[in-house]
C-alpha cells in the first residue's frame, strides 16, 4: 500500500490529477483532459496506476479514496503547490483586458477564498446602496429608473432589493445555460463564490452616476453624454468578466463564453424593450 | 478561409453597420430624419441631443469592427468587443428613444426599419464571427 502511494505521488500528471480532485472534490475525464492537456492514452495510464488513491463511481466521475484524500493532504501541506494551468490568451487585446479582468479573484485559489467572498459581498452591499440611492431597479446589466414615490410600501423594498434579486436570478439564468447548452455543471460553488465580481464594473458606473446626479451634473449635455458612454464602456467590461469567468470556472472556450453574454444581455434589452412598450 | 464564409462575412458585417448609418438620414418618428433632430434638440434640449448620433455612432463603430475581422481573421475577438461597444449605442438609443415614441410606432418610418436590420444584422454577424471564424484560425 505505501509503495503505491508513493509510486503514485510520483509524477507530475498523477500529482496534478489528486490536485484537481482534491480541490474540487471530483472530476470528469473530459475536464482532466482539458486542465492536463495531454492525450486521452495518457491519462487512463495514469488513472489506471492511480487506482489505489481513486475510484470511479456509478455517475462516471472520478472521486478521491480515503487514500487519495491522505495524498491529497500530503501534496497540500509538505511537498509541493501545484499550480493550475493558467488560461493563457495569444491575442494582444486579451492579454490587455486581463489587466482590467481580476485575474486573482475569479480563479482564486483557496487561499483568497475568503478575500474573494469578502469582495462580493462588498459589491453585493455597494450594488444594493447606490441602485436604491440613484432609484435604479437592476435587470442583469441594466438599469431602469424608477420613481418610488406613489409605490407601495413592498414594491418599494423590492425595488431597493433588486440588485440582490438580480444577482441570484443573473447567477441562475448563466448557471443554467452552461449546464444545458455545453453540460458544464462543474465548481458551482466557486462560480458563485466570485459571481459578484462581474457586477464590479456597474458598482463603479453607479457610483460614478449618483456623482453626476448629486453635483447636478446630469443636464449638463456633455456629462450626460459622458454618462451614457460610461454606462456601455463599464458594460461591455462586465461582459468581458462574464465570459472570462465562465471560461475559466466552467471550462467553455471563450468565443463561446462571449455568446453567451452576448445572447443574454441582448435578451435582457429585448424583455425591458418588451415592457416598456 | 473559403468563399462562402467571406462573402458571408462581408454581407453580414459590412451591410448590417451601413443599414446603421443609413437609418440616421431618415425619418423614424417625425417629418425629419435623425441628423436634423440632433440639431434641433441642440437649440431646444441639449442634454438630449447627443441621443440622435448614436445609430451614426454605433455603426461607424461597428463598421470599424467588422473592417478589422475582414482584415485580418485574427483580429475576431478585438472586433467582437468593439461590436459590443457599437451595439450599446444603438441599445441606449432604442430603450430611450423607442420608450417616448412608442405611441407612433406603427407610423414608423424607414430610419426606423433599416436600424433594426441593422442591429440584427450585427448581432447574427458577431454569432457568425464567433461560431464560423474562430475555426478558421485555429481557435
Amino acid at each position: 500500500m505505501e509503495s503505491s502511494f508513493y509510486y503514485a505521488l510520483g509524477h507530475d500528471i498523477r500529482r496534478k490529477i489528486i490536485k484537481i480532485m482534491g480541490d474540487n472534490d471530483y472530476t470528469s475525464f473530459t475536464y482532466l483532459k482539458k486542465e492536463l492537456g495531454v492525450s486521452t492514452g495518457t491519462i487512463y495510464h495514469h488513472l489506471e496506476t492511480l487506482s489505489e488513491l481513486i475510484e470511479q463511481k456509478e455517475d462516471k466521475k472520478y472521486y478521491l479514496k480515503e487514500l487519495g484524500v491522505y495524498a491529497y493532504n500530503s501534496l497540500k501541506d509538505n511537498i509541493e503547490i501545484i499550480k493550475f494551468p493558467k488560461r493563457v490568451f495569444k491575442s494582444p487585446i486579451l492579454k490587455k483586458l486581463m489587466v482590467l479582468t481580476s485575474k486573482r479573484f475569479i480563479s482564486f485559489n483557496k487561499k483568497d477564498r475568503i478575500y474573494t467572498i469578502l469582495i462580493s459581498v462588498i459589491i453585493i452591499i455597494l450594488g444594493t446602496i447606490f441602485s436604491y440611492l440613484n432609484g435604479f431597479n437592476s435587470f442583469l446589466l441594466f438599469f431602469i429608473d424608477t420613481n418610488q414615490e406613489n409605490l407601495l410600501l413592498l414594491n418599494q423594498i423590492l425595488i431597493n432589493l433588486s440588485f440582490i434579486l438580480n444577482f441570484f436570478a443573473f447567477f441562475i439564468i448563466v448557471e443554467s445555460i452552461s449546464r444545458i447548452f455545453y453540460k458544464k455543471n462543474e465548481n458551482i460553488l466557486n462560480f458563485l463564490i466570485s459571481f459578484a465580481l462581474i457586477q464590479f464594473p456597474m458598482i463603479i458606473y453607479l457610483i460614478l452616476h449618483f456623482i453626476f446626479e448629486y453635483a447636478s451634473l446630469i443636464t449638463i449635455n456633455i456629462f450626460n453624454f459622458i454618462d451614457k458612454i460610461l454606462m456601455i464602456i463599464f458594460q461591455v467590461w462586465s461582459l468581458w468578466l462574464l465570459s472570462y469567468s465562465l471560461s475559466v470556472k466552467k471550462g467553455i472556450k471563450i468565443e463561446n463564453c462571449l455568446i453567451i453574454s452576448l445572447l443574454l444581455h441582448y435578451s435582457g434589452f429585448t424583455i425591458i424593450l418588451l415592457t416598456i412598450i | 478561409m473559403e468563399l462562402k464564409k467571406i462573402f458571408l462575412v462581408l454581407l453580414l458585417g459590412l451591410s448590417g453597420p451601413i443599414l446603421l448609418i443609413l437609418s440616421e438620414f431618415f425619418s423614424w418618428f417625425s417629418d425629419y430624419n435623425l441628423i436634423e433632430l440632433y440639431v434641433l434638440y441642440t437649440d431646444l434640449q441639449i442634454e438630449y441631443s447627443f441621443l440622435f448620433l448614436f445609430p451614426l455612432i454605433s455603426g461607424i463603430v461597428c463598421l470599424i469592427a467588422n473592417v478589422l475581422v475582414i482584415y485580418k481573421v485574427e483580429f475576431r475577438i478585438k472586433s467582437i468587443i468593439l461590436s459590443f461597444v457599437g451595439l450599446g449605442f444603438q441599445l441606449l438609443f432604442f430603450i430611450d428613444h423607442i420608450s417616448q415614441e412608442i405611441e407612433f410606432i406603427s407610423n414608423a418610418g424607414l430610419g426606423f426599419y433599416l436600424g433594426v436590420f441593422g442591429f440584427l444584422l450585427i448581432i447574427i454577424n458577431v454569432i457568425n464571427v464567433l461560431t464560423t471564424v474562430e475555426n478558421q484560425s485555429g481557435g
